[in-house]
């Protein structure tokens, strides 16, 4: 029998790695006073595809119903939660989630994430908790090594309204500074505007970097009252992080969004051992007004996958084997809970013995069981 | 850890050596290369593969750049900073049909290897035309009666003629590229920013 390309089977070191990644996530979401939400795997398109979530069909696992709709895998967490949410009394601020998502866009069909979703909270509140949330769980992955980046929409967004430039062409521009395509995005602008403008929005592209790069733009933008309040939000974040311990944060000021609803900060985490995305995240309050509402959200998730792959658990338990028959199940079970903090096997032949620190047989001696370590 | 090159085999590779050698990189242990499809110099390491390859290699992050033709980003679509141009490797997109034969009046039959762009180009025009998917030497499905014309890059447009072929169209215009994996270039900012650097300077020079 033949898997679908992209889904497979997982054994062992995977699959403990990824449900110690899940533990250590609830853990710390109790702590941090979370609470859980989860929503149905399968899904109408709609909520995905519609003009405020912006999602591209073609790379949902979907199907027709008998009605005659389409339903889909869940291909994103933070869409599915914004429905459920709206439900929700307004006094709960934080929710976690974890479970799979399924995209063709990615590689393998199924991934897996945890996140977080923070809701009707005053914006650096909100977006500081995400940003802390994410410290305090890789800290805990013992994961030490990463690089956290910020962005905000807001830049692209007042850099190019003088320019006047329609959806197609904004689209454009966007797609070349997603893809850091210098060349396009100045023959882009330039034909809508001066070369000083064109220039200006070229430099975005190679406007990434530590803090030297905030200070630098501190004092380009010093006359422009948005991205110098941009600027400094982004600096006060990236110094929350810096004082929390965090060595490497970053910043791209040419970041711009994936999704239409993105609207403000960006969060982007990466592991500088492979180079992987172990989270991302933002704010997108303008997700909601698909529902009329007008509300503060941000929230970000990780890619447990990914984690999971770095993940280097210590096995410190003693493995032990009890060697029993039939008859002497029911003692061995017994003698088992005696072993606390000790994994624990009951076989019924000795064959495998080499693969435990202990090996104990249990032997019958006038009618009463006892127990040998061998 | 040295950053890691991935260059596309052939022409492109030849071109590129060129150009880097201007910019007062010692290109000789990759001109010597022999068979090695994997050479390191005091600066970086490269590795040699097939155009499409490159795209793969540098978008999972195994090459921290790479240099490759705008045709292949353009049929393939990689997730990758597509960095800027490079000053060598032109070439054009082209739609040819055979000499002095019309187009037929119902659908047109077209053979190509970029089937993603031929067939983006004619939703561009709004019309729907069978893409026949080829490998190489295009040339020859109008010839032997596999399509009525061919979307295919052309340099010169010497192969064309000597098949017998002209350009209908042209419409896409390209040259070699530098790209670069989109974590890499953040996270070895320090160590890619010189010879980035270094190209465009190449480009301001020519």
């Amino acid at each position: 029998m033949f898997l679908p390309a992209g889904s497979q089977d997982e054994i062992g070191q995977t699959v403990d790695n990824r449900s110690k990644a899940y533990e250590i996530f609830r853990q710390v979401m109790i702590l941090r006073n979370y609470k859980q939400i989860s929503t149905p795997v399968v899904e109408f398109a709609d909520t995905f595809t519609n003009e405020y979530a912006g999602m591209n069909l073609q790379n949902m696992l979907k199907w027709f119903n008998r009605e005659g709709e389409i339903e889909v895998l869940r291909p994103d967490w933070t869409t599915a939660i914004a429905r459920a949410l709206v439900k929700q009394h307004p006094s709960e601020l934080k929710w976690s989630y974890q479970g799979s998502v399924f995209r063709r866009d990615k590689d393998g069909i199924e991934s897996r994430q945890a996140g977080i979703e923070i809701v009707h909270t005053p914006v650096f509140l909100g977006e500081g908790e995400s940003l802390l949330t994410a410290v305090q769980y890789l800290k805990e992955l013992n994961i030490a090594d990463y690089l956290i980046e910020l962005g905000h929409t807001g830049i692209f967004d007042e850099l190019t309204a003088p320019l006047q430039l329609s959806d197609q062409e904004l689209d454009q521009l966007r797609e070349a500074m997603h893809d850091k395509r210098r060349d396009v995005v100045f023959t882009i602008v330039n034909g809508k505007a001066s070369k000083e403008q064109a220039d200006e929005i070229t430099a975005m592209v190679d406007a990434f970097g530590s803090f030297d790069v905030i200070e630098e733009y501190e004092v380009k933008w010093k006359d422009n009252p948005r991205l110098l309040e941009i600027i400094k939000h982004l600096k006060k974040l990236a110094t929350l992080l810096t004082e929390r311990g965090v060595k490497d944060v970053s910043v791209d000021l040419g970041r711009v969004k994936n999704l239409p609803y993105y609207c403000g900060t960006m969060f982007r985490g990466y592991l500088k051992e492979t180079g992987a995305t172990c989270f991302s995240g933002g704010r997108y309050d303008k997700l909601y007004e698909q529902f009329d509402e007008s509300i503060s959200a941000v929230g970000l998730a990780f890619d447990v996958d990914v984690l999971a792959d770095h993940l280097h658990i210590e096995e410190s338990y003693e493995r032990i084997c009890i060697i029993a028959e039939e008859a002497s199940h029911a003692y061995a079970e017994e003698l088992r809970h005696t072993f606390t903090n000790a994994i624990v096997d009951i076989q019924y032949t000795d064959k495998d013995k080499e693969k435990f620190d202990r090996v104990f047989k249990v032997i019958k001696e006038n009618d009463e069981y006892k127990v040998v370590e061998q | 850890m040295k950053p890691t090159i991935a260059l596309t085999k052939g022409r492109v590779e030849k071109q590129f050596l060129k150009f880097f050698a201007s910019l007062s990189y010692d290109v000789e242990p990759l001109i010597n290369k022999g068979r090695k499809l994997r050479v390191e110099t005091d600066d970086f390491l490269f590795v040699f593969a097939k155009g499409v390859d490159v795209t793969t290699y540098v978008e999972h992050g195994i090459a921290d750049l790479g240099i490759v033709g705008e045709d292949i980003l353009a049929e393939f679509q990689p997730d990758v900073y597509n960095l800027f141009p490079l000053p060598f490797g032109e070439c054009r997109m082209a739609l040819a049909k055979e000499k002095g034969k019309e187009w037929p009046e119902g659908k047109r039959r077209i053979a190509s290897k970029y089937t993603n762009i031929t067939k983006e180009y004619f939703k561009q025009k709004g019309e729907s035309v069978e893409i026949f998917k080829l490998e190489g030497s295009v040339e020859l499905a109008p010839i032997l009666g596999l399509a009525d014309g061919i979307v295919d890059i052309v340099e010169t447009g010497t192969t064309l003629k000597e098949n017998g072929l002209v350009v209908t169209d042209e419409f896409m215009h390209f040259s070699a590229r530098c790209i670069a994996n989109r974590s890499s270039l953040k996270i070895k900012r320090n160590e890619l920013a010189k010879v980035i650097e270094a190209f465009q300077r190449g480009l301001t020079v020519k």
